[in-house]
Protein backbone atom coordinates (compact mmCIF):
# COMPACT_ATOMS: atom_id res chain seq x y z
CA UNK A 1 0.00 0.00 0.00
CA UNK A 2 1.35 3.36 -0.89
CA UNK A 3 0.04 4.70 2.40
CA UNK A 4 2.67 2.78 4.34
CA UNK A 5 5.54 4.24 2.38
CA UNK A 6 5.82 7.35 4.52
CA UNK A 7 7.76 7.40 7.76
CA UNK A 8 6.50 8.39 11.16
CA UNK A 9 8.56 11.56 10.98
CA UNK A 10 6.99 12.70 7.78
CA UNK A 11 3.56 11.82 9.10
CA UNK A 12 4.16 13.96 12.18
CA UNK A 13 5.41 16.78 10.02
CA UNK A 14 2.32 16.42 7.92
CA UNK A 15 0.04 16.83 10.90
CA UNK A 16 1.90 19.87 12.14
CA UNK A 17 1.95 21.64 8.78
CA UNK A 18 -0.59 24.41 8.55
CA UNK A 19 -3.26 24.38 5.90
CA UNK A 20 -1.69 27.25 4.01
CA UNK A 21 1.41 25.23 3.34
CA UNK A 22 -0.36 22.20 2.05
CA UNK A 23 -0.38 21.78 -1.69
CA UNK A 24 -3.78 21.81 -3.20
CA UNK A 25 -5.43 18.56 -3.91
CA UNK A 26 -7.50 17.78 -6.90
CA UNK A 27 -10.70 15.90 -6.77
CA UNK A 28 -9.75 14.13 -9.95
CA UNK A 29 -13.16 14.11 -11.66
CA UNK A 30 -13.07 14.47 -15.41
CA UNK A 31 -15.34 17.19 -16.66
CA UNK A 32 -16.55 17.04 -20.24
CA UNK A 33 -19.58 18.93 -21.43
CA UNK A 34 -21.28 16.70 -23.94
CA UNK A 35 -23.04 19.05 -26.31
CA UNK A 36 -22.60 22.05 -28.54
CA UNK A 37 -23.05 24.37 -25.59
CA UNK A 38 -20.49 27.16 -25.60
CA UNK A 39 -20.06 27.00 -21.84
CA UNK A 40 -16.39 26.39 -21.01
CA UNK A 41 -15.43 23.47 -18.79
CA UNK A 42 -15.68 24.44 -15.15
CA UNK A 43 -12.22 24.72 -13.65
CA UNK A 44 -12.18 24.43 -9.85
CA UNK A 45 -10.47 27.22 -7.96
CA UNK A 46 -8.12 24.83 -6.18
CA UNK A 47 -6.51 23.86 -9.47
CA UNK A 48 -4.61 27.13 -9.71
CA UNK A 49 -3.03 26.85 -6.25
CA UNK A 50 0.69 26.39 -6.30
CA UNK A 51 2.78 23.57 -4.88
CA UNK A 52 5.49 24.95 -2.58
CA UNK A 53 8.93 24.49 -4.08
CA UNK A 54 10.60 23.06 -1.01
CA UNK A 55 8.24 20.10 -0.81
CA UNK A 56 9.33 17.58 -3.41
CA UNK A 57 6.72 15.28 -4.82
CA UNK A 58 7.86 12.37 -2.66
CA UNK A 59 7.72 14.48 0.51
CA UNK A 60 4.18 15.65 0.12
CA UNK A 61 1.94 12.62 0.35
CA UNK A 62 -1.04 14.92 0.72
CA UNK A 63 -0.60 16.16 -2.82
CA UNK A 64 -2.87 13.85 -4.73
CA UNK A 65 -2.22 14.59 -8.38
CA UNK A 66 -5.03 14.78 -10.80
CA UNK A 67 -5.26 11.50 -12.59
CA UNK A 68 -6.71 10.73 -15.91
CA UNK A 69 -5.63 7.13 -15.96
CA UNK A 70 -6.65 4.15 -13.84
CA UNK A 71 -4.82 3.75 -10.57
CA UNK A 72 -4.02 0.06 -10.19
CA UNK A 73 -2.64 0.41 -6.66
CA UNK A 74 -5.76 1.46 -4.80
CA UNK A 75 -6.65 -0.51 -1.70
CA UNK A 76 -9.74 -2.55 -2.40
CA UNK A 77 -12.52 -3.10 0.10
CA UNK A 78 -14.91 -5.94 0.68
CA UNK A 79 -17.49 -4.66 -1.78
CA UNK A 80 -15.04 -4.71 -4.67
CA UNK A 81 -16.04 -7.38 -7.14
CA UNK A 82 -14.63 -8.65 -10.40
CA UNK A 83 -16.96 -6.26 -12.20
CA UNK A 84 -15.62 -3.17 -10.46
CA UNK A 85 -13.88 -0.75 -12.82
CA UNK A 86 -10.40 0.43 -11.90
CA UNK A 87 -10.71 3.79 -10.16
CA UNK A 88 -8.75 6.86 -11.14
CA UNK A 89 -8.72 8.52 -7.76
CA UNK A 90 -9.90 7.46 -4.33
CA UNK A 91 -10.65 10.10 -1.74
CA UNK A 92 -8.37 9.93 1.24
CA UNK A 93 -9.64 12.85 3.28
CA UNK A 94 -7.02 15.37 2.22
CA UNK A 95 -9.07 17.03 -0.50
CA UNK A 96 -9.25 20.80 -0.23
CA UNK A 97 -12.42 22.75 -0.78
CA UNK A 98 -14.86 19.88 -0.46
CA UNK A 99 -16.10 17.71 2.33
CA UNK A 100 -14.58 14.25 1.86
CA UNK A 101 -17.85 12.41 2.17
CA UNK A 102 -16.52 9.26 0.53
CA UNK A 103 -14.18 8.73 3.49
CA UNK A 104 -16.87 8.86 6.15
CA UNK A 105 -19.92 7.61 4.34
CA UNK A 106 -18.84 3.99 4.32
CA UNK A 107 -19.87 3.70 0.68
CA UNK A 108 -18.00 1.10 -1.35
CA UNK A 109 -14.87 2.20 -3.11
CA UNK A 110 -16.48 1.00 -6.32
CA UNK A 111 -18.73 4.05 -6.43
CA UNK A 112 -15.69 6.27 -6.82
CA UNK A 113 -14.63 4.21 -9.79
CA UNK A 114 -17.93 4.48 -11.62
CA UNK A 115 -18.60 7.38 -13.96
CA UNK A 116 -21.71 9.37 -13.31
CA UNK A 117 -23.66 11.47 -15.81
CA UNK A 118 -25.42 14.65 -14.70
CA UNK A 119 -28.09 15.66 -17.15
CA UNK A 120 -31.49 17.20 -17.53
CA UNK A 121 -33.96 14.64 -18.86
CA UNK A 122 -35.65 15.72 -22.07
CA UNK A 123 -39.26 16.70 -22.32
CA UNK A 124 -41.55 13.70 -22.57
CA UNK A 125 -43.14 13.33 -25.99
CA UNK A 126 -46.40 12.29 -24.42
CA UNK A 127 -47.04 15.60 -22.74
CA UNK A 128 -46.86 19.25 -23.71
CA UNK A 129 -45.01 20.37 -20.63
CA UNK A 130 -42.37 22.96 -21.42
CA UNK A 131 -40.80 23.03 -18.00
CA UNK A 132 -37.79 20.91 -17.23
CA UNK A 133 -37.92 20.08 -13.61
CA UNK A 134 -35.09 18.13 -12.04
CA UNK A 135 -31.48 17.38 -12.90
CA UNK A 136 -30.67 13.73 -12.80
CA UNK A 137 -27.52 11.82 -11.85
CA UNK A 138 -27.22 8.45 -13.49
CA UNK A 139 -24.48 5.82 -13.32
CA UNK A 140 -22.81 4.64 -16.47
CA UNK A 141 -23.28 1.04 -17.41
CA UNK A 142 -20.58 -1.42 -16.27
CA UNK A 143 -18.31 -2.83 -18.94
CA UNK A 144 -18.63 -6.31 -17.64
CA UNK A 145 -21.24 -7.61 -15.28
CA UNK A 146 -23.93 -5.20 -16.32
CA UNK A 147 -26.35 -7.87 -17.34
CA UNK A 148 -26.34 -11.54 -18.20
CA UNK A 149 -28.92 -14.26 -18.56
CA UNK A 150 -29.62 -16.20 -15.41
CA UNK A 151 -29.22 -19.95 -15.86
CA UNK A 152 -32.28 -20.83 -13.85
CA UNK A 153 -35.05 -18.95 -15.61
CA UNK A 154 -33.39 -16.85 -18.26
CA UNK A 155 -34.10 -13.68 -16.30
CA UNK A 156 -31.68 -10.80 -16.37
CA UNK A 157 -29.04 -10.97 -13.65
CA UNK A 158 -26.81 -8.03 -12.91
CA UNK A 159 -23.67 -7.46 -10.90
CA UNK A 160 -24.39 -3.74 -10.72
CA UNK A 161 -26.01 -2.51 -7.54
CA UNK A 162 -26.83 0.91 -8.94
CA UNK A 163 -28.39 -0.51 -12.06
CA UNK A 164 -31.56 1.39 -12.82
CA UNK A 165 -31.18 3.91 -10.00
CA UNK A 166 -30.73 7.64 -10.23
CA UNK A 167 -30.58 10.72 -8.04
CA UNK A 168 -32.39 13.97 -8.64
CA UNK A 169 -31.28 17.51 -7.88
CA UNK A 170 -32.91 20.88 -8.22
CA UNK A 171 -29.95 22.53 -9.93
CA UNK A 172 -26.89 21.47 -11.90
CA UNK A 173 -24.57 23.00 -9.31
CA UNK A 174 -26.09 20.94 -6.53
CA UNK A 175 -25.54 17.80 -8.54
CA UNK A 176 -21.92 18.73 -9.25
CA UNK A 177 -21.28 19.50 -5.59
CA UNK A 178 -22.71 16.17 -4.60
CA UNK A 179 -20.59 14.29 -7.12
CA UNK A 180 -17.44 16.09 -6.02
CA UNK A 181 -18.22 15.52 -2.37
CA UNK A 182 -18.72 11.82 -2.86
CA UNK A 183 -15.67 11.49 -5.07
CA UNK A 184 -17.55 10.36 -8.17
CA UNK A 185 -16.09 10.71 -11.64
CA UNK A 186 -18.74 12.82 -13.29
CA UNK A 187 -19.49 14.62 -16.50
CA UNK A 188 -22.24 17.12 -17.19
CA UNK A 189 -24.41 16.74 -20.24
CA UNK A 190 -25.98 20.05 -21.18
CA UNK A 191 -29.62 19.86 -22.28
CA UNK A 192 -30.50 20.32 -25.93
CA UNK A 193 -32.29 23.54 -26.70
CA UNK A 194 -35.52 23.40 -28.63
CA UNK A 195 -35.34 25.08 -32.00
CA UNK A 196 -38.10 27.31 -33.14
CA UNK A 197 -38.30 28.97 -36.55
CA UNK A 198 -40.56 32.03 -36.57
CA UNK A 199 -43.12 31.52 -39.33
CA UNK A 200 -45.84 33.68 -40.82
CA UNK A 201 -48.41 32.34 -43.24
CA UNK A 202 -48.41 35.65 -45.11
CA UNK A 203 -44.83 34.96 -46.19
CA UNK A 204 -46.15 32.35 -48.60
CA UNK A 205 -47.66 35.13 -50.69
CA UNK A 206 -44.73 37.49 -50.87
CA UNK A 207 -44.04 38.94 -54.31
CA UNK A 208 -40.77 37.93 -55.86
CA UNK A 209 -39.56 39.08 -59.37
CA UNK A 210 -37.43 35.97 -59.72
CA UNK A 211 -38.34 32.41 -58.78
CA UNK A 212 -40.66 32.08 -55.84
CA UNK A 213 -38.89 31.73 -52.49
CA UNK A 214 -39.26 28.53 -50.56
CA UNK A 215 -39.79 29.32 -46.92
CA UNK A 216 -38.37 26.53 -44.88
CA UNK A 217 -40.75 25.80 -42.10
CA UNK A 218 -38.64 23.34 -40.12
CA UNK B 1 -29.59 -8.75 30.90
CA UNK B 2 -26.66 -10.75 29.64
CA UNK B 3 -25.59 -7.98 27.25
CA UNK B 4 -26.18 -4.36 28.16
CA UNK B 5 -26.80 -2.53 24.86
CA UNK B 6 -24.93 0.53 26.01
CA UNK B 7 -21.84 -1.39 27.00
CA UNK B 8 -18.75 -0.11 25.19
CA UNK B 9 -20.76 2.89 24.00
CA UNK B 10 -18.84 6.15 23.74
CA UNK B 11 -20.61 9.50 23.58
CA UNK B 12 -19.92 11.44 20.44
CA UNK B 13 -17.76 14.46 20.97
CA UNK B 14 -15.73 16.85 18.93
CA UNK B 15 -11.98 16.99 19.24
CA UNK B 16 -10.71 20.30 20.54
CA UNK B 17 -7.58 20.24 18.39
CA UNK B 18 -5.24 17.92 16.56
CA UNK B 19 -3.42 16.67 19.63
CA UNK B 20 -6.76 15.82 21.23
CA UNK B 21 -7.78 13.96 18.09
CA UNK B 22 -4.45 12.16 18.00
CA UNK B 23 -4.93 11.05 21.59
CA UNK B 24 -8.41 9.76 20.83
CA UNK B 25 -7.25 7.90 17.76
CA UNK B 26 -4.51 6.18 19.71
CA UNK B 27 -6.98 5.28 22.46
CA UNK B 28 -9.33 3.73 19.93
CA UNK B 29 -6.48 1.88 18.29
CA UNK B 30 -5.36 0.47 21.60
CA UNK B 31 -8.90 -0.60 22.37
CA UNK B 32 -9.07 -2.60 19.16
CA UNK B 33 -5.66 -4.16 19.62
CA UNK B 34 -6.24 -5.15 23.23
CA UNK B 35 -9.52 -6.88 22.41
CA UNK B 36 -8.18 -8.83 19.47
CA UNK B 37 -7.73 -12.11 21.37
CA UNK B 38 -11.28 -11.84 22.65
CA UNK B 39 -12.58 -11.18 19.12
CA UNK B 40 -10.67 -14.13 17.80
CA UNK B 41 -12.30 -16.44 20.33
CA UNK B 42 -15.77 -14.89 20.08
CA UNK B 43 -16.02 -15.21 16.33
CA UNK B 44 -13.81 -18.29 15.97
CA UNK B 45 -11.55 -16.57 13.49
CA UNK B 46 -9.10 -19.07 11.97
CA UNK B 47 -6.35 -16.48 11.84
CA UNK B 48 -3.49 -15.65 14.16
CA UNK B 49 -3.95 -12.59 16.33
CA UNK B 50 -1.07 -10.85 14.57
CA UNK B 51 -2.89 -11.05 11.25
CA UNK B 52 -6.04 -9.57 12.75
CA UNK B 53 -4.01 -6.78 14.31
CA UNK B 54 -2.29 -6.07 11.02
CA UNK B 55 -5.67 -5.80 9.38
CA UNK B 56 -6.87 -3.37 12.05
CA UNK B 57 -3.72 -1.36 11.51
CA UNK B 58 -4.39 -1.34 7.79
CA UNK B 59 -7.87 0.10 8.33
CA UNK B 60 -6.44 2.86 10.47
CA UNK B 61 -3.71 3.56 7.93
CA UNK B 62 -6.31 3.95 5.22
CA UNK B 63 -7.39 7.20 6.87
CA UNK B 64 -3.92 8.50 7.61
CA UNK B 65 -4.08 11.44 5.25
CA UNK B 66 -7.25 13.03 6.56
CA UNK B 67 -6.49 16.65 7.34
CA UNK B 68 -9.86 17.86 8.54
CA UNK B 69 -10.85 17.57 12.18
CA UNK B 70 -14.59 17.01 11.62
CA UNK B 71 -13.83 14.10 9.32
CA UNK B 72 -11.54 12.62 11.96
CA UNK B 73 -14.32 13.03 14.53
CA UNK B 74 -16.77 11.15 12.36
CA UNK B 75 -14.25 8.40 11.73
CA UNK B 76 -13.63 8.11 15.46
CA UNK B 77 -17.35 7.85 16.13
CA UNK B 78 -17.68 5.13 13.54
CA UNK B 79 -14.64 3.33 14.91
CA UNK B 80 -16.08 3.29 18.40
CA UNK B 81 -19.46 2.17 17.09
CA UNK B 82 -17.83 -0.67 15.17
CA UNK B 83 -15.96 -1.67 18.29
CA UNK B 84 -19.17 -1.75 20.27
CA UNK B 85 -20.89 -3.85 17.64
CA UNK B 86 -18.01 -6.27 17.56
CA UNK B 87 -17.59 -6.70 21.30
CA UNK B 88 -21.33 -6.98 21.96
CA UNK B 89 -21.47 -9.91 19.55
CA UNK B 90 -23.83 -8.08 17.24
CA UNK B 91 -21.81 -9.21 14.26
CA UNK B 92 -21.18 -12.67 12.91
CA UNK B 93 -18.08 -14.52 11.85
CA UNK B 94 -18.87 -13.77 8.24
CA UNK B 95 -18.74 -10.03 8.87
CA UNK B 96 -15.34 -10.34 10.49
CA UNK B 97 -13.98 -12.64 7.81
CA UNK B 98 -15.11 -10.32 5.02
CA UNK B 99 -12.24 -8.05 6.01
CA UNK B 100 -9.73 -10.68 4.95
CA UNK B 101 -8.96 -11.08 1.29
CA UNK B 102 -8.57 -14.82 1.07
CA UNK B 103 -12.27 -15.21 1.82
CA UNK B 104 -13.28 -13.48 -1.40
CA UNK B 105 -13.35 -14.95 -4.85
CA UNK B 106 -10.02 -13.98 -6.40
CA UNK B 107 -8.85 -12.60 -3.08
CA UNK B 108 -6.81 -9.47 -3.43
CA UNK B 109 -6.76 -9.69 -7.23
CA UNK B 110 -10.27 -8.45 -7.85
CA UNK B 111 -8.86 -5.52 -9.74
CA UNK B 112 -6.39 -6.05 -12.56
CA UNK B 113 -2.77 -5.15 -11.91
CA UNK B 114 -2.14 -3.43 -15.24
CA UNK B 115 -3.83 -2.45 -18.45
CA UNK B 116 -2.85 -5.64 -20.24
CA UNK B 117 -4.07 -7.75 -17.34
CA UNK B 118 -7.43 -6.00 -17.48
CA UNK B 119 -7.62 -6.23 -21.23
CA UNK B 120 -7.00 -9.97 -21.17
CA UNK B 121 -9.70 -10.34 -18.53
CA UNK B 122 -12.12 -8.80 -20.97
CA UNK B 123 -12.60 -5.45 -19.25
CA UNK B 124 -13.11 -2.87 -21.94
Amino acid sequence: MSALRITTASAARMLRTSNAMMPSVMGAAQRRALSDSAEPARVPSVESARVPEKLAKEDSPLATPKRNSPDYNVPIDKATSTWTPVPKHIQNGSEEGILSAAVVSGAPMELQARTVRIFLPSKPATQSSNSRVLWRMDWDVLEKGHRWENELMGWQSSGDFVQGTHLTFRTKEEAIQFAEKQGYEYFVQEPNQRHFTPKAYANNFLYSPKKLKIVRTK
Amino acid sequence: MPITPTKYAITTRQSANWSDAKRRVFALYRRWLRSTPEMQSMYSLPLPISVIRTRIRQEFERNRFVNKLPVVDVLLTKGHADYQETMNFWRQTTHMMSYFNEESFRGAKRLPSSFIDGFLQGRN
